[in-house]
Order: structure tokens, then sequence, then C-alpha cells
């Protein structure tokens, strides 16, 4: 045998599951794949598609749910904008002189308008509605599929070098407007799609490190990884089509982070493109101590630094096991606390989340119809957890667990963690309703396309914050929420959350939000009132602007707050010196003016 | 009819025609929580939970370590202090008490009429965050008035805070205890053990209890029926809970109480002129008990529109000072005291202009002007025209008055006062020479020795103004505008506005004004004189209409405290550069007694409250024209002559203004006594 480290000399080519004209099988105005949504007929409600296990099931739950809490009529709907025409936007702002030096790059390319707008977008409210129902005011004016590291070089040092502004673009799922176009922005404006550079470059067994392009989608990695018996762990609730380029640049935080970690600690090394030039370090170490760490500044950098080309990951072995459980608990307190008894104690499994009741009423609406049998089963449950247990079906909760490891490993985790739950009054109640507090995570997303062809508005928040903070937190945005709703005159809404991870310190809270806008102006506007006031209580509360979705555009606000204005004046000072001309003008963190307006 | 009386509802009147208040009493009731805890809080948890707080047990580990004393002895200590100062809750003696109570008020009161539409509104408002009940302290009835109101409309009775005066007395502390009193010291020392314990107190009920709060901001009941300045100690405690994200809001609800006639009406009379209250003790309870026969008329409460601190913060408030560091270790910073005057100042002038006037403030009213005019006697037709005429007015100002049928009413106040007022040959006068005075010892006097006289002559007019008091809310501005305008006859705004802001911060201890409103007031009431035709004003020049009978009114109003604040700085002007307060009050007492006694001319006998005089020599430290330290138990003062003497100059102009209402030499006549 020869004694390389690496398994592979030459790189894995891999096959995106999402092709390079993403709109091929991808929604073009919603979340995921064209085949599977949630549709209506008849009344009653049933996921489209194969890909999900609830897929082709009716869910005979979820219409009477939503038509007794948000009032909708399911008779009127509302009609979406077609797919934008070619005369739907304005032609590319570039001149021939530009297009020539670009087509010399011999770098794909596209000026379609389809290709742009669907570039020009994340996954926020906002974004969704103007799809739907709007124009937005600013796309890009050119799409370039570039091959590999070099070929980013070159179109930074073009663009630089010719007064234009890239936007770098992954996955494409941001939530924090961090991929829309600044208004305002005269210049041409590239959107520099990662996706065709997503190779798997090198694979280091010995070390368990892999090298891979910055585009490759999260599924694509986790299923060429597992086909070599390895995996990455990082899995955002977006992975099936998020970036790791993506992850980097937005700081992500993967479901199971107890086991394998956060973007940061998964990252052994990375490159990124800046008209400067290249920012990297010399070696593959697993921790150094020489200064301010700059990899700090790429993570989190939101595309407003440069381009994230090349990421070396740390893998794992493919675990033997994974196995769901849930445990159902009287309330909220008694979970959280729980949760906190078991961070302090630092036996988390790899995913330990807990739901609320309204989330926990709200997943049992995607509750597929059960054949008789099953409906006997469940019966006999509820009388046993409400009648014999005293739960308080309006006040339950239920925490979902992901362990993984060899059976042993398993086994004496759940025992751990049963016993603590046991404690505070915590009952186990069964693999299958863990696995689908997970699936939910997956399917949320694609409610809200359903949701607003029902006049309802719907996002998701998140924050973290310390431990002591953390039940006021939520009680206290709830209450918010529902004085804001009151004042504004919205009737029915949903106000739900769960505590999505726990680390030593503090925990993270997620909050789901929508609300019926029938006769309301301004649906999108009266959202972001209230997930302002929501952010300003979090933040009184003691939590944070953000733990994994970023700043953007959207969270602009509390940033400065967040950091000081010397870390403002920093991080100014950081773009200004590897992007002087202001190349990528993401205006995400701190809106820079352009020197040339100063 | 007033537009304004559908409001209110008589809450006895339902007690009146019931066959039984027992069954009234014994009822089953449907709270409503201004949040539901589960489980429920009990008294008992919530001293346990202060109990066990890390704030008190590292302060017990803290003293034990500094004292060297056993930490199980501290930990003892926080227990009695905790059980000195904890509500309770017995439902037993709560509907005993409310039957008492419902048969005692059937016997003295008319009735008892409540903005029942407040009360529902409020309500509907609660369920998510804490409430706090402020009502306005008028009587020691307030307290007890308020818990049976929330009784009667099934609102959780609240925890009360009560000085630990009542404590004293024998078996009505805990009585009251058990109707959810807890009970707060008045000295303000720093006990190292007792005010953390209290504040943990507090903030536990906001923070983790269920059940409203009630408190009394002026601190004290006001002996002048007037509102007193607000006190920001228990209302910063409240707030803590919110300014620490504990609480996602706290709702504040302004109450108004005010009586035909309070119960305490004589001694307050007495105390204002310096003859000391006796202390609370169960006899003279009891001794109070013979009030049973007499006849009080109506009490009014109004339930003002909650304030949402959250929403009267705003976004331009920001808690994030407490994200940093434990919860337990975070105290309010200095930011946000700042908020809290406002806030306080808000609740104050709520409860003074919801204050529902009645039949009788008016009718003192409209004595009190032609008693100062020199005519002891007004005819009945005059005095329900003139009531009519500035009842107009004042509704347009934005008061609440109750009057149902106005020659009744009249007859109703006859009645309810006749130890005040009475009627010959349709002649209405102030009582003269009917109190009885007894010996009083001249050591408990808070002043000058007043002479038997002078105290018989002056309580009836005392007692009178307490009931003209809480009209001045509403015309204080105007006052003080018209005031400034009479000397000189015409003035540019700014000009009249330079003056208004000085003399209006000189009164904002004894009308509550807040610095901040200065401007907003002073628009406000001089846009009312103009509708009113009181000041005209030509190319920004503002002058006073002729001889108006509303100037004369409002002049007559506000006299007495002008006059009592110009004999202030006379007299300072004259005396030693340090003196006692005591010494002070005394001479400026016995200056107005030789005044008044010799009775060539009217002086008001208000303006030898101690006190009006107290405010202001508070006010003038407030402005450093006096600085004052505390010396062996006893204030004394620091003249700044020159500070005073602008003052007094200031105010010297303004004492012309009296002879609008009768041509007297007010002036001089003072001057002589100095």
């Amino acid at each position: 045998m020869p004694a390389s480290n690496q398994k592979f000399t030459d790189p894995v080519i891999v096959k995106s599951v999402i092709p390079k004209h993403r709109q091929d099988l991808l929604k073009w105005n919603g979340w995921g794949y064209k085949d599977s949504q949630f549709v209506i007929r008849d009344g009653v409600a049933y996921f489209t598609g194969q890909r999900y296990s609830i897929g082709n099931l009716t869910l005979p739950h979820l219409a009477p749910w939503v038509i007794s809490v948000l009032n909708i009529d399911l008779n009127k709907y509302n009609v979406f904008n077609d797919p934008p025409k070619e005369s739907d936007y304005p032609p590319p702002k570039l001149t021939k002189e530009i297009y020539e030096k670009l087509e010399k790059l011999n770098i794909p390319h596209s000026i379609k308008v389809i290709d742009r707008v669907v570039r020009a977008h994340g996954h926020t409210l906002k974004d969704i509605f103007i799809l739907k129902y709007g124009r937005f005011d600013r796309v890009p004016d050119l799409v370039l599929w570039p091959k590999g590291h070099d070929d980013v070089v070159k179109i930074v040092k073009l663009a630089d070098e010719n007064d234009m502004v890239i936007i770098p673009f992954g996955g494409g799922t941001a939530v924090s407007g961090a991929v829309e176009c600044p208004t305002g922005e005269d210049r041409p404006i590239i959107s520099l799609d990662t996706t065709q550079m997503n190779r798997i470059l090198w694979l280091d067994e010995k070390n368990l490190v892999a090298c891979c392009e910055s585009g490759i989608i999260g599924q694509d990695l986790e299923r060429e990884l597992n086909k070599l018996g390895f995996t990455c762990g990082h899995e955002p609730d977006s992975y099936e089509f998020s970036s790791l380029g993506g992850w980097v640049a937005t700081r992500a935080s993967g479901m199971k982070k107890n086991t394998y970690g956060n973007i940061e600690d998964l990252l052994v090394h990375v490159k990124m493109v800046t008209p400067k030039g290249l920012l990297q370090k010399n070696c593959q170490v697993p921790r150094l101590s020489c200064g301010p760490d700059f990899n700090h500044v790429i993570m989190g950098s939101e595309g407003s630094l440069g381009v994230i080309t090349e990421v070396v990951i740390k893998i794992r072995p493919v675990p033997k096991i994974r196995r769901y459980g849930s445990i159902i608990f009287y309330d909220f307190e008694d979970g959280v606390n729980c949760m906190r008894e078991v961070a302090r104690q630092r036996c988390q499994p790899a995913s330990i989340r807990l739901m609320d009741n309204d989330q926990f009423k709200f997943g049992l609406i995607v509750k597929p119809q059960s054949t008789f049998m099953e409906s006997v089963v469940d019966g006999l449950k509820k009388v046993y957890v409400t009648k014999i247990k005293k739960f308080d079906p309006d006040r339950m909760c239920v925490m979902t667990l992901l362990f993984e490891g060899d059976e042993n490993e398993v086994k004496v985790s759940e025992k751990r963690i049963y016993d603590i739950a046991a404690t505070f009054r915590g009952v186990p109640a069964g693999e299958t309703n863990g696995e689908r507090g997970y699936m939910l995570t997956f399917l949320i997303a694609y409610i809200r396309d359903l949701a607003l062809q029902f006049n309802i508005v719907a996002e998701s928040f998140e924050t973290s914050c310390p431990w002591d903070r953390a039940i006021t937190l939520v009680k206290n945005v709830k209450q918010v929420i529902a004085n804001e709703c009151r004042n504004k005159g919205i009737t029915h809404f949903i106000i739900n959350s769960r505590v999505t991870q726990t680390y030593d310190a503090g925990c993270v809270i997620y909050f789901y939000l929508g609300f019926n806008y029938t006769n309301l102006p301004d649906p999108v506007g009266l959202f972001h009132h209230l997930e302002d006031s929501a952010r300003d209580e979090i933040i009184n509360c003691g939590g944070s602007i953000s733990h994994h979705h970023g700043v953007g555009k959207l969270r602009k606000r509390w940033y400065k707050n967040t950091v000081s204005q010397v870390g403002v004046d920093l991080f100014l000072a950081i773009k200004n010196e590897v992007d002087p001309k202001n190349t990528f003008a993401t205006n995400n963190l701190v809106s820079r003016v352009t020197k040339s307006k100063l | 009819m007033t537009l304004y009386q559908k409001e209110y509802e008589d809450i006895l009147s339902a007690r009146r025609a019931e066959f039984s208040n027992w069954f009234w009493a014994s009822r089953q009731l449907n709270i409503k929580y201004p949040v539901v805890i589960n489980p429920k809080p009990t008294p008992e948890s919530h001293k346990y939970a202060v109990l066990k707080s890390l704030k008190i047990r590292n302060l017990i580990e803290e003293i034990s370590q500094r004292k060297n004393v056993n930490k199980k002895d501290i930990e003892n200590d926080v227990r009695q202090i905790l059980d000195e100062i904890g509500y309770k809750k017995n439902m037993k003696i709560i509907r005993w008490l409310a039957l008492v109570l419902t048969k005692i008020c059937l016997r003295v009161c008319t009735g008892i009429y409540v903005n029942y539409e407040g009360v529902a509104e409020l309500k509907n408002r609660m369920g998510d965050c804490p409430v706090i009940y402020v009502p306005s302290h008028r009587s020691y009835a307030d307290f007890i008035l308020f818990s049976y109101i929330c009784f009667t409309f099934d609102l959780e009775i609240p925890a009360i805070a009560a000085a630990m005066d009542f404590h004293g007395m024998m078996g009505m502390g805990e009585m009251l205890r058990n109707t959810g009193a807890f009970y707060i010291k008045r000295a303000s020392n720093s006990d190292p053990i007792y005010w953390p314990t209290f504040k943990e107190y507090i903030y536990q009920l906001v923070a983790n209890g269920d059940e409203p709060i009630e408190f009394f901001i002026e601190g004290t009941r006001s002996r002048s029926n007037k509102s007193l300045a607000p006190k920001y100690g228990l209302i910063m405690m409240i707030l803590k809970a919110f300014f620490l994200g504990q609480v996602p809001d706290i709702l504040f609800v302004p109450v108004s109480i005010n009586y035909d006639r309070i119960l305490e009406e004589s001694l307050f009379s007495f105390e204002l002129l310096g003859i000391p209250k006796p202390k609370e003790s169960t006899s003279g309870f009891f001794k109070s008990l013979k009030i049973i026969k007499e006849n009080f008329g109506n009490m009014y409460i109004h339930f003002d529109k909650p304030i949402s601190i959250r929403e009267y913060f705003g976004a331009k408030l920001d808690r994030t000072a407490h994200s940093f560091g434990p919860l337990h270790i975070q105290e309010i910073t200095e930011e946000e005291k700042a908020y809290i005057p406002p806030l306080a100042h808000e609740i104050v002038q709520r409860q003074q202009k919801s204050t529902v006037l009645s039949c009788f403030n008016l009718v003192s009213w409209v004595m009190n002007y032609n008693l100062t005019k020199g005519n002891k006697f007004i005819s009945r037709k005059e005095l329900v025209f003139e009531m009519n005429a500035l009842k107009e007015i004042l509704q347009e100002w934005g008061a609440r008055i109750f009057i149902t049928d106005i020659q009744n009413d009249i007859n109703e106040c006859l009645k309810v006062h006749s130890n005040l007022i009475y009627e010959i040959d349709d002649r209405i006068g102030l009582v003269e020479n009917k109190i009885v005075v007894g010996p009083v010892n001249p050591n408990k006097l808070k002043g000058h020795s007043l002479t038997e006289d002078t105290i018989a002559y002056s309580v009836p007019f005392v007692m009178l103004q307490i009931y003209v008091n809480p009209v001045l809310h509403y015309l204080v501005d105007a006052a003080l505008i018209v005031i400034i305008l009479r000397s000189p006859g015409t003035m540019k705004k700014d000009d009249l506005f330079v003056h208004f802001r000085t003399l209006r911060s000189i009164f904002c201890l004894e009308f509550v004004l807040l610095e901040s409103w200065c401007k907003m007031n002073f628009e406000e009431a001089l846009l009312r004189l103009i509708e009113q035709k009181v000041v005209t004003v030509n190319n920004n020049e503002y002058s006073i209409f002729e001889q108006n009978y509303l100037e004369e009114v409002l002049i007559s109003s506000i006299q007495p405290f002008i006059l009592a604040y110009f004999i202030v700085t006379e007299v300072l002007q004259k005396t030693l550069e340090q003196i006692s307060e005591k010494a002070l009050l005394a001479n400026f007492q016995r200056l107005l007694e030789d005044a008044i006694s010799e009775k060539k001319i009217f002086i008001h006998p208000y303006c030898m409250t101690l006190d009006t005089l107290g405010n202001c020599l508070n006010s003038l430290t407030n402005k450093k024209m006096l600085h004052k330290t505390r010396h062996d138990g006893q204030y004394v003062y620091e003249v700044d002559r020159g500070r005073i003497l602008r003052l007094r100059k200031e105010l010297e102009m303004y004492i012309p203004s009296f002879r609008v209402i009768k041509n007297f030499e007010i002036f001089s006549h003072i001057r002589s006594k100095i």
C-alpha cells in the first residue's frame, strides 16, 4: 500500500441533485422541489410527491386547524404571478465592452431574466411575497457559473477593475436578505453562482478532513461522503438546498451540532478570494495561537468581503445507528429545565429540541390519516397521557431527540436522557413522535407557500440567550406579538416556539409567526413591524440578534448595538482594506457608503 | 344630567335592592387575574421564593461573613422580616368584611359611584402582564373602599402596600393583612437586611405573582385633598421586573377617589394648621366608628385607562444593560431611573384629571370666592347661578362633574356638611364659632402655638379650601397666567411665558407640576383663557379683558398660595441666615395669625397651613435658594438672600392683582407685621 494520507488523488466530481438551472427542479417562486407541496383538494390537505415520508398521504387535521385558528376561507385563494418573461425586467446594464471581456473569461453565464430573478432573492417572507405577487426593484444583470477557484479569481479581478458588483450566491436559502441586490446600486451586478464548483477536491482519512469546493450542496456533500463511509454531520434545516460556502458565510449551525459542532467547529481551513487577493492560512492544523483568527472574519462575512471558494471541513465515520426519541412534559418550564440539566451534565444526544405547546399542536396537524388500528392505539395513548398521567393538552409540550452512535452508545445515552427527564416529570413518547418532529422542520418551509395562497404570511426567526433568560424571553415575545397584533388589528395569528439547541451557557430559541392579513394593508410591512418588535423585546430580554440566520439586511438595525461602534468601525476597516472599491456591495451587516459617494 | 354621569354606576344600589347582602358576600366569585401562573403562587410561596432567591442567599452569606454571625440566625431575621411584610389572603375574612362594609356603607353613604366601563375595559385588557392599581390617597377609607370595589366587580383583591403604622393597630393590622395588605416601613434608613428583603419581595410579586398590586404613589394621605408630589421608591421597585425583562409589560391603572365628605376632614384641617394627628390606634379606630351616625354622601371612583409602560416608554428605552451578567446582580440603571419621574407624574396627573368633582367641590369653590370678596353669605339663587357658570367652564376644560339636580344636590351638601355650612333665609354661609378646640399640648405642635380663637376661626376656612383644592388642578396654569398678566396689563407671549415658567416652577410641588410639561400646559391654558374671553390677543400682545368674573374666581382660587409663598420670601429676607424649620414655620404662622386676627382685611387662613408653607420651603430648597441640612433630628435652612430677594420681587409684582377681587391693601398690611 502506498503510504499516502489521502484516499483520493483525483477530485470527486459530484453530480448535484440541484441542476445548474435551478428552476428546472425547484420552484421558481417558493420553497423546495416543484413536485413537493401542500395542496388542498375538496377541502382536504395532502402533500404531493414521494420525497418526504408524508408524500401523497392525506392530512385530515390540517384544513380544520387552519380554518379555526387562522380563519381562512378555503374557497378564496390568491393567484400567484406567472414566471417572469424577458420583458418583465429591464435588460442587463452591461456595456458591449464589458460583455466582450466577460466572454473572454470563458466562464458559463446567462443574462436570461428567469436566471437573474431566481438569484435575486433568498427566502425571506418579503422575497417570496414579491415573487408571488410583485416584482423586484433590482435583479442581478448577469449570472456567472465559475468552475473553480481560478475562475473566481478572474471574475473578482474583472469586476474590481471594471467597476462592477459581485453578489456571491450559493443555495439561495438565506433568510436575512443577504443575497438581495442593494437598492440604489447603479453599477452592473454579477450574481456569482458557486454551485458549479462543487467537487470534493480531496479527502484525508488519517486526519478526518475533506477539502470541498464551496458550492457543494448539503445533501450532495452528505451523500457523497456517506458513500465513502463518512459524514460531515452538518445539518441545518435548509441542508437539502444550502451550500457549504453559504454555511461559512452566515456562521451556520446544524441540528446535530452537539455531536459534530457548528460551522466554526467544523471548519479547518478556508480560502476567500478578495479584490486584494487571497485570504487563507498556510497550514491545516487543528488550532493555532497566532493572533486574531481570520477564519472568524470570513465566517459571517455574508458575501461582503469576498468569495469563499474552498473549505476544508472535518468529517466523521458514519454512525451505525440513528434513532429518534421523544419525551412529553407537563409544561414548557419543565421542558426547559430538563434541557438545562442535560446541558449541565453535557450529555446531549446529536439533537435535542423542545417544542412548546402551540408548536406541539401545530405539529399534530401534519399527522397523516391513520389506519383503524393506529387510531385505536393513538386513542389509547391519548387516554393514558391526558387521563392517567394528567397531562393538560393545552400546556404539555414535547421534546424530540436524535441519537447517533453504535447500539450500546445510543442505549446508554437514551437511558441517561430519559432518567433526567423523569426528574422533570417527563414521560417518553416514542420514536414516531420524535421523527415527525424533525420532519416538521423540513415541511414547515413548504407550508408557507400554501399559507400565502390563503392570505397568511408567516416566517420564522431565532435567537440565542443565556439559560436564565430563556423562559421569560419566550413569554415576553409571545406577549409582545399578541399585543402588537391587537394594536394593528390582526385578529388571527399564531406564535409558537421551540428550543432547538443547548449550550453550556445558554440555548437557542426559534419562533414561528404567522397571521391572516385579510383586509389589512401591506402585510409584509406589518410582518416586519411585528418581527422588529419581537426582536427589540428579544434583545431587551438578553437575547441575541441572531444565532444562525445571520444579519444580512433584515437585522442590520441591531448590529451596532450588538458589536459596539468600535466593532462596526473595525468591520468597516477590514472591508475597506480588502475591498476598497466595494465590489462586494452586498450592503449586509453595515450600510457602507461607497467611496465615490463620500 | 351631564354627559359624564351615564358612565357611573352606584354599586350600592344593587346592595340596597337585594334581599340578602349575605348571599351576595358569599357568592361564587369569577375572578379575573392579571396573569395565570401554574401552579398558582400563594402568599407563602412568595415569601419562600424571596428567602431562596440568589439575591437574598448572597446577602445572608455576605452579612454572616462580615459580622461573623451564624447564617441560620440571619436567615431567621429575613424570615421574620418577610412575615412582617407579607400579605395574606383569607377569603372568609374578605367575605365577612364585605358584608360588614356593605352594612356600614348603606348606612353612612348615599352612593358609591364607579365608572364600570373603565372596569370592564381593564378586565378586557388584563391577562398577560402584571396590573398595578395606583389610587389617589385622600383617606384611610381609600384602600378598604378600593378592595370593596374589586370584590364587587370580581376583580382579584390586590396586594396593597400599607404603612407600618397600620400594622401597629391591635387586630386591625392582621385583619388588613388577611385582605391583602403588605407592610412597608416608612423610615428610609439603610437597614442592610430589611430593604433588600423588601425590594426582593416586591420584585417577586411583580415578576412571579398573579395578583394585582396596589400602592399609593403619593406615599401618604394628602391632608389638603390636592395631589402630593409622587414618590419614586416603590414604583421603581415595581418597574425593576420590567427593566430586567422578567415581565413583558406592566399596566398601571391610575384610580381617582373623591369623597363628598372626607372621613378625616376635621382631623386634616387641624393637622394642616400644625396640630398633629394622633397615632393610629385601635381605640382611635373605634372612636372613629361614631362616624356611623353621620352622613358622608357619595364616593366617586374612576378607573382611568391603563398605562402600558411598554407603550409609554416606547422604543427609546434600551434595556440591554441587563443582558450582561446574571440576573440576580442586575440593578436599575441611572438611565432607567430617569424614566421614572415623568411616568410617576403622568400617573398623578391622570388621577387629578380623572377625579369626579362633586357638587360640594363647586359649592365650596363659589363660597370660597365670595368669602374672599368679603361676602359672608351667598344667596341660593346666586350660588346656583355661579355654580352653573363655573361648571360649564370646568367641563370645557375637561373636568368630570357629578351633578344630577343642582337644587337637590345643594340640599344634600347642606345635610352632609352641616358641620361646615348652613342655610338661613335662603342664604348660605360658613359656620362660625362652632369649632371647639380642647387644650393642645404646645410641645406637640409643629408650628406656632396658635390661639384657640385663631384655630376656631381658621378651621372652617381651611376645611372649605380642602374641598376647593381638587378643582385647582384644572385651573392652576390659567390662574398663574391671569395673575401674571394682571399687573402689567399687557405682555408679549414670550415674556409671559418666561414669567409663567418661573412662577410655575415655584409651585411645582404645591400642584405637582412637571417642569418638562411647562410649555405644553402654558399653551393649553392660554388657549382656554382666550376661549373664555379672559385674555385677548392683539398683535402678539396679550392682555386681560376688563373685570371678568372668571378672572376674579381664578385669582381668588390661587390667592392663598401666592400670598403664603410671598410671605415665606418676605420672612426669609429678614431672618437669621441659618434657621431651623420649626422656627421658620412658627415665624410664618405667627405673622399670619397677627395679620388675620386684626380682621381689618380678609386674609385667607389657608395661608397658615404647614402643608403649603412646607411645600414652599421644599420648592425653594430644590431651586437652591435654600440649603437644607439635618442637625440633631431637626431640619435647618441656610438662606441665599440674593436669590430669595429676586423671587420676592417677582412675587411682589403679582400681589396687586388681588385688588381685582377687593380693593384692599393686603400688601402694606402684611408688611406692617414683619
